[in-house]
């Protein structure tokens, strides 16, 4: 019984590392607690926002007062569909009787047609007003045609408004807001995962060197492979979270029936690609900082310099993501710890050629395997040099020492 | 067998370890001592490669230990040190899986040893919730996971009550009998002089003696000879000047002298109840190799009234 034993390969352990992190974090009522509100937090928006304000503008109730046999409700109505607003006129007997039920807030808008006047009770809709006057015009239109002798139904001809296509000589919709809204809110999604999570690792790392369960631990595992497997499970961990997250974001924009542009959608998978490779260069030194403390309360200032530079690489996308085109964006958008936060808004503005892209992903992976190397030097030498916090400039000593 | 090998590490410029060398065959149960700062723990570092030596070599059964030999021995560091917030049977199970056994021998083994431990029933608790106690049985427990060929164990019994220490020692003894080489450091001297089979002693990096218990007691330079009075009696031994009065006289002395001679002048001195005459105890052979006053062991030599003398 005693011989029953196997070597585990590099993946074997890492993996076993990994499932350690993810039971217990998954465990944790913390987690469960946190996963839970959120969920319930972004649902709960949706709901809001459903009861709040209803399907949409409402319809446009409009009093009118009408001389002509019902034709200006027709038209008005016609009016309403050409511009998307549904309008329900309601016949009324005389003009005072229309600015009561206006005054009352029974109607949003009365029509006087003898008058040709238009009251609102408190400030003029711009909206309401165009589709009233389209609505004279038409009726003028209709009049006048009528008036040189052509047919009713002739009139309806050529009165009836045939569609129009809208396009653009740039073979896009044109729509640079919207771009740079979908590259914004990537950057701020990515800044908060990859600090969150990054945060998760690093606390996991020094609870590991805080509580010396480590030295038990580098008696049968590799430093290297230790770090492997915290960073997965910790990132599968955060990606459950994020998962469901997005899945309650999903739901509660149903729930308040936005219509999501499929921009929207179309960069997600740039997002989860960006997300893998941030976190896998961000989370490696946030672990490599946890390693040269002994305590918790002094983890944040290790990570100090790790933090500033994606502190710095989220505010540089709101300095040159308005500029995707400029020679400083372009340059910085392949530097490897920019590029998960300044690709993406590029990327979004159309602004990145497939060669960039490449350039920046290349270094990327090459960053993050450099980080990987000098960690599990490093990481091997500190876990079990307890007491004071170990300097960067000492921690980098042992990279030339040993 | 484990071999440590001429092993040198010096610590900027403190020197942990000055060439150490010693052995632990399977079956044997060995007694590492030493003053704290000695070494000690760099040593058993050593042996679990958490330490990079700077000279010499530690080989299992003639090989240098490498991750195969390693995952067979089973370690309890001086700093005690497991996952707070892990259930005590997941932190085993983990731990017995990250030593190789498969997820059925790893369930196994966390439970054998729960229940051995008295644990069971703290099974699903977490680490931080069990008294401090109950924490080193856990920290041994994952020492002792899936029987392993050579037992490291840093101050075992540091921090555990008289009923714990006699469990700790039980098993221990087990582990001997099993064929499990075990090597042990503590302070408690009189524990170790009962559990373990040989010593090493060493101080300031360096073995200042080893072998086993009773052949360095017996070739100690030293005897012990206590005399004890009926009433308190004052007493001038030859050659070692007048001692005040008092019922135990104890004197160490050069080994092969004559003690009929001093036994008599004892009686002329009063009436003798009994007299002890032997080998010092493991203690003073410490205090001896070290040299030096240390923590663990009396102030030495004088004959004190009323001082117990160990039993050995």
């Amino acid at each position: 019984m005693s011989g029953q034993r196997r070597v585990l390969g590099g993946w074997g352990q890492v993996g076993l590392v990994a499932g350690r992190e993810i039971r217990e974090r998954v465990r944790a009522r913390s987690f469960q607690v946190s996963t839970g509100l959120l969920v319930l937090v972004i649902v709960a928006l949706g709901v809001i926002v459903r009861v709040g304000v209803g399907d949409g503008p409402g319809a446009l109730r409009v009093a009118v007062v009408d001389a002509d046999g019902g034709a200006l409700e027709q038209a008005l109505v016609a009016a309403g569909e050409r511009s998307d607003r549904e309008v329900d006129p309601v016949i009324v007997p005389d003009g005072s009787t229309a600015r009561r039920v206006v005054d009352d807030g029974d109607a949003d808008l009365a029509v006087l047609a003898e008058d040709r006047q238009v009251l609102f009770a408190d400030e003029v809709d711009e909206q309401a007003l165009s589709i009233v006057r389209q609505a004279w015009a038409a009726l003028d239109l209709r009049d006048a045609l009528v008036g040189h002798g052509l047919e009713e139904s002739e009139v309806a001809e050529a009165l009836s408004a045939r569609p129009i296509e809208a396009t653009t000589l740039s073979g896009g919709d044109g729509d640079d807001g919207l771009a740079i809204l979908v590259g914004t809110l990537a950057a701020i999604l990515l800044f908060i995962t990859l600090q969150t999570f990054g945060t998760y690792v690093l606390t996991g790392v020094v609870e590991e060197k805080s509580t010396a369960v480590v030295e038990v631990l580098l008696v049968r595992v590799p430093a290297r492979h230790l770090l492997a497997g915290k960073v997965i499970g910790i990132g599968v961990a955060a990606l459950i979270q994020l998962v469901l997250a997005v899945t309650a974001g999903m739901v509660s924009l149903a729930l308040a029936s936005v219509s999501v542009p499929g921009e929207v959608w179309s960069a997600l998978p740039m997002v989860l690609v960006w997300f893998l490779g941030g976190y896998a260069l961000y989370s490696t030194l946030f672990a490599l900082a946890g390693s040269l403390v002994s305590r918790q309360e002094d983890a944040q200032a290790a990570a100090a310099p790790i933090m500033t530079v994606l502190i710095g690489a989220y505010l540089l996308v709101f300095f040159f993501g308005y500029a995707p085109e400029s020679t400083a964006s372009r340059v910085m958008s392949v530097i490897p710890p920019l590029a998960p936060l300044l690709m993406p808004m590029r990327m979004a503005a159309g602004a990145a050629s497939v060669l960039e892209v490449g350039l920046a992903l290349v270094l990327m992976v090459a960053g993050v395997v450099l980080a990987w190397q000098l960690a599990g030097r490093i990481y091997n030498q500190v876990l079990l040099q307890r007491g004071t916090r170990i300097s960067w400039r000492a921690a980098g000593a042992f990279l030339r020492g040993d | 067998m484990l071999e440590v090998r001429s092993v040198a590490k010096r610590f900027g410029p403190v020197v942990a370890l000055d060439r150490v060398s010693f052995q632990v065959r399977p079956g044997e149960l060995v007694g590492f001592l030493g003053p704290n700062g000695a070494g000690k723990t760099t040593a058993m570092r050593a042996i679990m490669q958490l330490v990079a030596l700077d000279e010499g070599v530690v080989t299992w059964n003639g090989a240098p230990v490498d991750d195969a030999a390693r995952l067979r021995f089973g370690y309890m560091p001086a700093e005690r040190g497991m996952y707070p917030r892990m259930a005590v049977r997941d932190h085993l199970t983990y731990y017995a899986r990250l030593s190789g056994l498969d997820a059925a021998a790893a369930a196994r083994a966390a439970d054998g040893w729960l229940e051995r431990l008295g644990l069971a029933e703290r099974a699903g608790d977490t680490v931080q919730s069990l008294s401090s106690g109950n924490q080193q049985r856990v920290q041994l427990a994952l020492a002792l996971l899936g029987e392993p060929d050579l037992l490291v164990l840093d101050e075992p019994f540091s921090g555990l009550d008289p009923v714990a220490v006699d469990t700790l020692s039980e098993v221990l003894m087990e582990q001997v009998e099993r064929g499990a080489a075990v090597l042990l450091s503590s302070h408690q001297l009189d524990l170790v002089a009962d559990l373990c089979s040989a010593v090493v002693i060493v101080d300031r990096g360096r073995v200042v003696l080893r072998g086993e218990v009773d052949d360095l007691r017996a070739a100690s330079p030293v005897r012990h000879l206590e005399v004890e009075f009926a009433s308190p009696t004052a007493w001038s031994p030859d050659g070692m000047g007048p001692r005040p009065p008092a019922r135990r006289h104890r004197l160490e002395l050069p080994a092969g002298t004559a003690v009929e001679q001093l036994l008599g002048s004892a009686r002329a001195a009063g009436e003798v109840v009994a007299h002890r005459y032997g080998p010092p105890d493991l203690s003073e052979v410490f205090r001896h190799a070290v040299g030096r006053p240390v923590e663990v062991a009396p102030a030495p030599s004088d004959a004190e009234a009323g001082r117990d003398v160990g039993s050995r």
